[in-house]
Parts: C-alpha cells; sequence; structure tokens
C-alpha cells in the first residue's frame, strides 16, 4: 500500500475544515448572489414593426458568460418570474403576467444536447425547458381574477455552439410563439445592455474621461442573458381595456416592472406537515428603472429595496433621490481623476426633477392619471408614437420616445443616467458617460429584438471597446445613430457541423 | 436586482462590490467616529478580496487561502470597524475553524450592523447551531429566510429540519438550495452534494448516486460528491471500490474525515494491517491538532472511542462539548462513555443527542448500543431498529453489529 504522506498529513491537520457528511459542522456557502432570481434590466416600448402594442423585455441572469457549460444558465422552476403593470398609478400591480418553468433532464446524461439538434423539439436536445403563462388581475394589490393563458411553450435553449446547434438560430426561433393577440418568447439572448462595469464600478475610473469621447470597453459584450419578452395589444394592458388614441389619453400611460418570487419556507412546525411549511411566497428582487438600485438605494436598504412593491417607495425611499449620493461623487470626479479644473456642479440636494424622472413620472410625458403616487416603476406613454430617428440620450437629446418615457434597448442607460444626475433637467448639462455607445451586436428589427446569443464555443467577452470620437454634447448624439449598426469584428466561428 | 460584473466560473463577486465604489453607502448607518470616505473605500475593497479568498479556501481546502484571508479581512477592520463584509468574513473565518463562540460573536456584530439585511445571518445561524442554541438558531434562520429565500437559506433551514428529525421537509429544503442555484459553481455542487447525502441517509441510494453525479457533472471531481459515491460502494458492500477511491482522496486532500472513513472501509473489508496504518495517520492528525490548539472535530472523539483508547475519547469529546455544545457533541460524549464503560451516562448523553429528533443512524445506534450496555432492553431495541429501518446499510461496520445486538436482545 502507498504510504501516506505524513507531509499531506501535517497539511491537512492544519485545515479544521472536513467537507463531508457526519463532519463536525456544516459550511453552508454564504454568497447571497443569486442570479436566477436577479432582474437585470426591463425595457418597454413601442416597437416600430408593432404601434398599437406594449413591448416589455425583462431580462434576468446577469451576465451570463457563454461558454459556462456544463451549468447553462436557465430560470428556476421552483421561482416565480413576474412582469407587473401598473394602470392605475397607485404603484401596485394591476395586471400581472406570471411565468413558471418546469425542467426536464434525462436520466442517465448531464450533455444539454447531442450533436446536431435542429429543432426545439429535437430529441437530441436532452435539457429542456418549458413554462407557462398566468395572467392576473388584481384590484389594490390583490388578485381577482387568474387564467392560464399557455402552457408548455418552450423555452429557447443556451447556445453552447455549432457542433450541437448547427443553425442556433432556427431553434431559437421556434420560442417565439403567438399566444391570443400576443407574443411570446422566454430563453437566453445576448445581454443588450452595454456598459463599462469595469470603470464604472472602479471608482468610475473612466478610461478617457470625462466619458463622452468612446474609448470604453464594453465589458457586457457577448454576455448572455435569459430573457422574458412579450407583446400584447395596448387594450390589455390599459385602466379600461381599450386602445389608445393618442399620447394625450387618459389611459395612455403605464407603469412597467419586473419581479422575482420564491417560497419562504417555515423552518420547522413540530408536526412536519410540509406542505404548510412551504409558507409563503416572497419577492427577492425587482426592477423598473434603471440604475435605482445599484445607484440610489445605499447597501443598508437593498434587501427591503428588493422585497417591497412600488407602492412604498415614496416613503422608503424618496429621501435617496432627494440628495442622492450619486451627485457628491460626480462632483468629487475631477479631483480624482486629475482633472481638477473641469466644475461639474451637480446639485446635491432638492433633486425633485430625480423624482420625477424616476419615481412619480413627467407631468405632461408620462404620469399616470392626475395624482400618481411615488413608486420605482418603468413609465411607459404608449401613445407617444416610435421615433423616426431615435436618439440614445431618450428625452434629454429630445427623442420624447426613448427613456424614461420607456426604455429601448438602445437607450444609453448609462450616459442618460450620469447626466441626469448631474442636474441635466436643472440646466446643469455636463458631458459625461462611460464611453460606450452601443451594444456589441445590433437588435434585431423584429419580435424578440434582442440578438441571438454568442455561443459558449466563440466567444470574446467583455472585449468591444467603442471606437474614439469626437465628443459628444450633453443629450446630443449626432455621430452614433440608434439602429442597424455594424458590429466590430468578432473573432472566426468554429468548424461548421454540416 | 441588479447588474452583475461578469464573474469568473471559480470566484464569484460578491454584492458588495457594486458600493465599494460608492464608498459613502458602504457606511451603515451609525455616525459615531465615522471612518474616512477613503478609509470606507479602501476597508470595503479588502473586504471584498478577503471573501474571494475565503470561497477560494472552501474549494481548495489550502490552509494558505486561510491566512491570506484573515490578514485581508484585519485590515480591512483597521481602515474601517465597521465594514459588515469584513465582520461577516471574520466570522466565517472563526467558523472554519470551529471556534463557534467567536463566529457568534462577529455574527451579533455584523447583525447589527448590517440590520434588514439577510447575509449577517448565514455566520449568526450557523453559530448558534453548532453552540446548541437551537431556539435562537431557529428565530434566526426564519428571520433570514423571511429576508431571502434564496440557497444560502434554503440549505440551512434543510439542516436544522434533517436536526430535528425532518427528512422528507430536509430534502425539500435541500432540493429548493439546489434549484435556485447560485454564482459559484461550487457552492451548487456542494448543495447538490447534502442532497445526495440526506438521501443516501433515507436508504434512497438511487436518487443518492444521482445527486453526487450531478455535483460532479457541475465540478470536475468534486470531492465530497466523490466521497458520498465511495459510501454507497461501501454500504453496497463494494468495499474495494471504496477503498480506491477514499485512497485516491486521501493522497490529495487528506481531511480527517475521509481517512478516517478509508480506515473503516478497509476494517470492513478484512484489511487489518492496512486500516491500522490509516487509523495511525488518523491519530497523527488529532495530535497534531491537540499540539496546536486547534479545536477536533467530533467525529476524531468518536474515532478514538471506536478505534482507540475510550478514556481518551472521553477527554476529546469533553473538548469538543465545551467548544460546541450541540447534540452532535453530545453524541460524541456519549459514544466515549459507552465505550469507555459507563453507559449510563452514555446513555444519557445519547438521549441528549436525540431531544430534537435527529435521525442520523450511526446517532441512534449510539444510543441503541449504550441502553444495550445499561440494561435498558425496550429502549436499546427501538433505537436500533430506528437506525436500520432508516437505513439497513447506514455502514459496512455498524450496522452489522446492530443487526447481531438486536438478535441478542430479542
Amino acid at each position: 500500500m502507498k504510504k501516506l504522506s505524513v507531509a499531506a498529513a501535517l497539511a491537512a491537520a492544519l485545515i479544521a475544515v472536513s467537507l463531508s457528511s457526519g463532519s463536525s459542522h456544516r459550511e453552508a456557502p454564504n454568497i447571497m448572489l443569486d442570479p436566477a432570481a436577479d432582474n437585470t434590466d426591463t425595457y418597454a416600448f413601442t416597437a416600430p414593426d408593432a404601434p398599437d402594442a406594449l413591448t416589455v423585455v425583462a431580462n434576468w441572469v446577469p451576465g451570463g458568460n457563454p461558454a459556462n457549460g456544463p451549468n447553462f444558465f436557465r430560470f428556476d422552476d421552483r421561482a416565480r418570474y413576474y412582469i407587473h403593470i401598473d394602470n392605475t398609478g397607485d404603484g401596485k400591480p394591476d395586471i400581472s403576467y406570471r411565468y413558471e418553468f418546469k425542467s426536464t433532464f434525462p436520466s442517465d446524461s448531464y450533455r444539454q444536447g447531442l450533436p446536431g439538434v435542429r429543432s426545439i423539439d429535437d430529441p437530441r436536445l436532452q435539457e429542456k425547458q418549458s413554462y407557462r403563462i398566468v395572467r392576473e388581475e388584481l384590484e389594490d394589490g390583490e388578485v381577482t381574477r387568474k387564467r392560464t393563458i399557455a402552457r408548455d411553450l418552450p423555452v429557447a435553449p443556451s447556445n453552447a455552439g455549432p457542433k450541437t446547434f448547427p443553425d442556433y438560430d432556427q431553434v431559437a426561433n421556434q420560442a417565439i410563439r403567438d399566444v391570443g393577440d400576443g407574443k411570446y418568447f422566454a430563453g437566453q439572448r445576448d445581454d443588450a445592455f452595454f456598459i463599462d462595469l469595469g470603470a464604472a464600478f472602479d471608482n468610475v475610473n473612466l478610461r478617457v474621461p470625462p466619458g463622452n469621447l468612446g474609448g470604453g470597453t464594453d465589458t457586457q459584450a457577448d454576455t448572455s442573458i435569459q430573457t422574458i419578452t412579450m407583446q400584447v395589444p395596448e387594450a390589455d394592458v390599459t385602466r379600461d381595456g381599450e386602445p389608445v388614441s393618442g399620447p394625450d389619453a387618459d389611459n395612455a400611460t403605464v407603469g412597467v416592472w419586473a419581479a422575482t418570487e420564491r417560497r419562504k419556507l417555515e423552518v420547522t412546525n413540530g408536526r412536519f406537515d410540509n406542505k404548510r411549511a412551504r409558507g409563503s411566497w416572497v419577492q427577492v428582487s425587482r426592477l423598473g428603472n434603471i440604475l435605482v438600485n445599484e445607484l440610489f438605494i445605499p447597501a443598508s436598504e437593498k434587501d427591503q429595496f428588493n422585497k417591497t412593491t412600488p407602492a412604498t417607495d415614496g416613503e422608503r425611499f424618496k429621501r435617496f433621490l432627494l440628495e442622492p449620493e450619486f451627485a457628491k461623487q460626480i462632483n468629487n470626479l475631477p479631483e480624482e481623476l486629475g482633472v481638477s479644473a473641469l466644475d461639474l456642479k451637480a446639485p446635491e440636494t432638492d433633486r425633485d426633477d430625480l423624482v420625477d424622472v424616476f419615481l412619480t413620472g413627467i407631468e405632461g410625458l408620462n404620469q399616470i392619471g392626475d395624482d400618481p403616487v411615488a413608486a420605482d416603476t418603468l413609465k411607459i406613454n404608449m401613445g407617444v408614437p416610435p421615433a423616426q430617428t431615435p436618439n440614445r440620450f431618450g428625452l434629454i437629446g429630445g427623442d420624447r420616445a426613448g427613456f424614461p418615457n420607456g426604455r429601448r434597448l438602445a437607450d444609453d442607460a448609462t450616459d442618460i443616467y450620469v447626466q441626469l444626475v448631474g442636474g441635466f433637467m436643472k440646466g446643469n448639462k455636463i458631458p459625461a458617460g462611460d464611453g460606450v455607445d452601443q451594444n456589441d451586436k445590433p437588435f434585431l428589427d423584429r419580435f424578440p429584438y434582442q440578438s441571438s446569443p454568442s455561443s459558449g464555443y466563440d466567444q470574446a467577452v467583455g472585449r468591444r471597446v467603442e471606437p474614439p470620437h469626437a465628443p459628444t454634447l450633453p443629450g446630443n448624439d449626432p455621430q452614433v445613430p440608434i439602429g442597424p449598426q455594424v458590429p466590430t469584428p468578432r473573432p472566426p466561428a468554429g468548424p461548421q457541423v454540416p | 436586482m441588479g447588474r452583475r460584473l461578469a464573474s469568473g466560473r471559480v470566484l464569484a463577486v460578491p454584492a458588495v462590490v457594486f458600493v465599494v465604489a460608492l464608498g459613502a453607502f458602504t457606511a451603515l448607518g451609525d455616525t459615531a467616529q465615522p471612518a474616512s470616505r477613503g478609509e470606507v473605500v479602501a476597508a470595503a475593497s479588502l473586504a471584498q478580496k478577503g471573501q474571494a479568498q475565503l470561497q477560494r479556501a472552501r474549494e481548495s481546502a489550502d490552509p494558505a487561502n486561510y491566512a491570506r484571508a484573515e490578514a485581508l479581512l484585519r485590515r480591512a477592520l483597521d481602515r474601517d470597524p465597521k465594514n459588515l463584509d469584513a465582520t461577516i468574513g471574520m466570522g466565517t473565518l472563526a467558523l472554519a475553524r470551529h471556534d463557534f463562540r467567536e463566529g457568534l460573536r462577529y455574527g451579533k456584530t455584523a447583525r447589527r450592523l448590517g440590520r434588514d439585511l439577510a447575509r449577517p445571518y448565514t455566520v449568526l445561524v450557523d453559530a448558534q447551531v453548532e453552540l446548541g442554541n437551537y431556539q435562537a438558531a431557529r428565530r434566526s434562520l426564519q428571520e433570514m429566510m423571511d429576508l431571502r429565500p434564496n440557497l444560502a437559506s434554503y440549505a440551512r433551514v434543510s439542516y436544522f429540519r434533517e436536526l430535528h428529525g425532518d427528512l422528507d421537509g430536509a430534502t425539500e429544503a435541500m432540493a429548493l438550495a439546489v434549484s435556485a442555484g447560485g454564482q459559484v459553481p461550487e457552492n451548487v455542487a456542494y448543495v447538490q452534494t447534502l442532497l445526495g447525502d440526506l438521501e443516501a441517509t433515507r436508504g434512497r441510494s438511487g436518487a443518492a448516486r444521482r445527486a453526487y453525479e450531478t455535483a460532479l457533472a457541475q465540478v470536475a471531481g468534486y470531492v465530497p460528491a466523490r466521497v458520498g459515491l465511495a459510501e454507497l460502494d461501501g454500504a453496497s458492500g463494494r468495499l474495494d471500490e471504496a477503498i480506491a477511491t477514499y485512497r485516491e482522496i486521501v493522497d490529495r486532500l487528506p481531511l480527517p474525515g475521509y481517512v478516517i472513513a478509508l480506515g473503516e472501509a478497509e476494517l470492513a473489508a478484512g484489511r487489518t494491517a492496512s486500516a491500522r496504518e490509516t487509523f495511525a495517520l488518523a491519530d497523527v492528525q488529532l495530535r497534531l491538532a491537540a499540539a496546536q490548539g486547534d479545536n477536533i472535530e467530533p467525529l476524531q472523539a468518536r474515532f478514538v472511542a471506536d478505534h482507540g483508547d475510550p478514556s481518551r475519547a472521553v477527554r476529546l469529546a469533553r473538548q469538543t462539548w465545551e467548544a460546541a455544545p450541540s447534540v452532535r457533541s453530545a453524541d460524541a460524549m456519549g459514544w466515549a462513555l459507552t465505550r469507555a464503560g459507563d453507559p449510563e451516562r452514555g446513555l444519557a448523553w445519547a438521549r441528549r443527542s436525540l431531544k430534537l429528533g435527529w435521525q442520523e443512524p450511526t446517532v441512534l445506534y449510539h444510543a441503541g448500543m449504550a441502553a444495550r450496555a445499561a440494561g435498558e432492553r425496550d429502549e436499546a431495541i427501538s433505537f436500533l431498529e430506528a437506525a436500520l429501518e432508516r437505513n439497513p446499510d447506514f455502514s459496512p461496520v455498524r450496522a452489522p453489529k446492530a443487526r447481531r445486538a438486536l438478535e441478542e436482545l430479542r
């Protein structure tokens, strides 16, 4: 028998940890990150090819590196995923679409799929997920009616690569489903979000200050998310069940947000009555407007933010928008970046303009009703037609069809946010941003609008650099139009399976 | 919930990184003598690095990672004593070193620093459970669950239910943990393996095997899952396979539990010479730990009760009880006393270990054997039958002994 080395034993003796069962204690994981439940972006817009419908793109599971097999990202079968609509302006859902998922795996294999999957029903696709949709109507936050409107819809699988999926789009497109007068899609897509996260969250360490000259690295390039994308007639979501006649119609604006719920277990009830001990559903994540949770809500409040409904945002969180920490940070930036001549003058108090943008809606544009509460919902006036020439700065670029009136995929959320907090609406226009102006992949001009995901086989996560360009004036972007764009050259694709 | 950095496959970037950059946000509430903004930011960055080292330590079991983690976390607290994640990190470290009282202190501080947040509870709950404060642990765990149902809280509920004998509920909770998944493959493999362990405890070897294999598909070569499969092999009489697997594992990662499992498999296979050598190694580990003043585990005290000098086992078990007065330590105390020839006290301790309703077959076996030696025939039959009913193959060495004892008692 091979002698067990004493040196190894010495090393082991220093370790008090034993990982097997029957050991002295559990070391359950402490990391609280929860990608399957995490909302990463919510978009709501009137699509040019569907002008009488509301389109909502809700993304979960952030930062998916496509080459993450065999742990491909999926929705949690035991969670509930929601898209909520507030059409009365009280911050509570009036209509909710609930999505529930179910996975099947073969008992004898751990491969997502065998080579050559050609369709979404292909038995070679071993790991499958399907979903059903329940549409709920609510009054004052309580469900009054609910109906399962679809069952057993297929989820578009994760794109492992060309050997597994010789024509991935062919398979993914089969996940686009018509249900009644609506369209639905769930599954992996390319993450529409574009941002230099490395710079933004390294104390706003801009690569090319002040961030309006390009030069940023899109850290989300090539990453994937799991999306639920839906498109329904306006009348399905308005307060009165009627279509919207124009931007001034009473029923024109609705508030949209996405959320996730999980079961809260009862730790033990002595009788081990496990059905009852399953407990009720608890919201663990929600997302209406861009960057509210990340940049307005302090660390000490985040778990509360995630658990609560937008209706209480006024009393709980308004003060963090009225005096935003981020404005102070903007003002500290020039000194930190060694450009002390620049004086940004972001107003640090009385930021009722931010409350308007993010919580109550802007009068004459996207308020719900006459007396809307302060609620973090993405408010879209469905009567405003899609822009002929969209501007990535949205409203502050003169484009009323963009953020904060809903949010389109190509709206530059980061730059808009920085300039808004910098004081754009109060007349203080600063030319700041993150140096990334567009997504690495062009968006589609048809449902489901987000591009196909990169495959695990050939991906280049976080490597797209925005080409340098002349300075963009605050809110004004003539140089980089939204629309079909030429993406940066990509690494060559791998060998194709015939 | 928001934006995440694209993380590496192995390391997760804790949520705190998103407020690291914003400095001011990491100051949580209390304003007496606040650290300067620069110190707060520096502390947050150090805390994040320290936590990453802790995750690496989980994955590698390399003690150097613990030392590095500690250095980073202490520096973080020097800069900003109110940094929540460094406080949680120090608590996690204390628990990993089996210093549960220290862990509890950090856990309580963390909860105070982070009211309304779920993550301080990871340390607080674990410390309370290991110290036998089960009522407090239940309250804390329910608070954690109410704040945040996710892998971390579901896994803890599972363990708590398991200690109370609710195996169905424990399995359900662990299945929720597995389904929820997490950012880090090792975390998912960990709970997947625990699910396998639960199925094995319930005697469901097919489900256990599937769970272990799924864990191995998550993280290739994941040792706890390989140990689980080896235990299934041992349970079904494939001792040669079990021994081969344990030996491979022990060559690379000789944790005490694995060494003892190897020795017992060798003993069950009749390879007494090998078993003796293996047990000698386990003994060396024990003595080294004692020499360093490390807290030893109850399973090490049980090992000495089973294969060494029982009165030494009683001393060691008492140490584990003093460090961590949990049902696990009570089981070690009871067995050591029984083996040392004091079955009356052994039985009293065994009853204590079962007071929550724990259904672990080996623990029931210890109680049964204590009762038998103490002349409590009915109680002995009841405990031994319970152990075998839970899982007739619960141990290649003990299950046959339990069966023989029952035959004699009946």
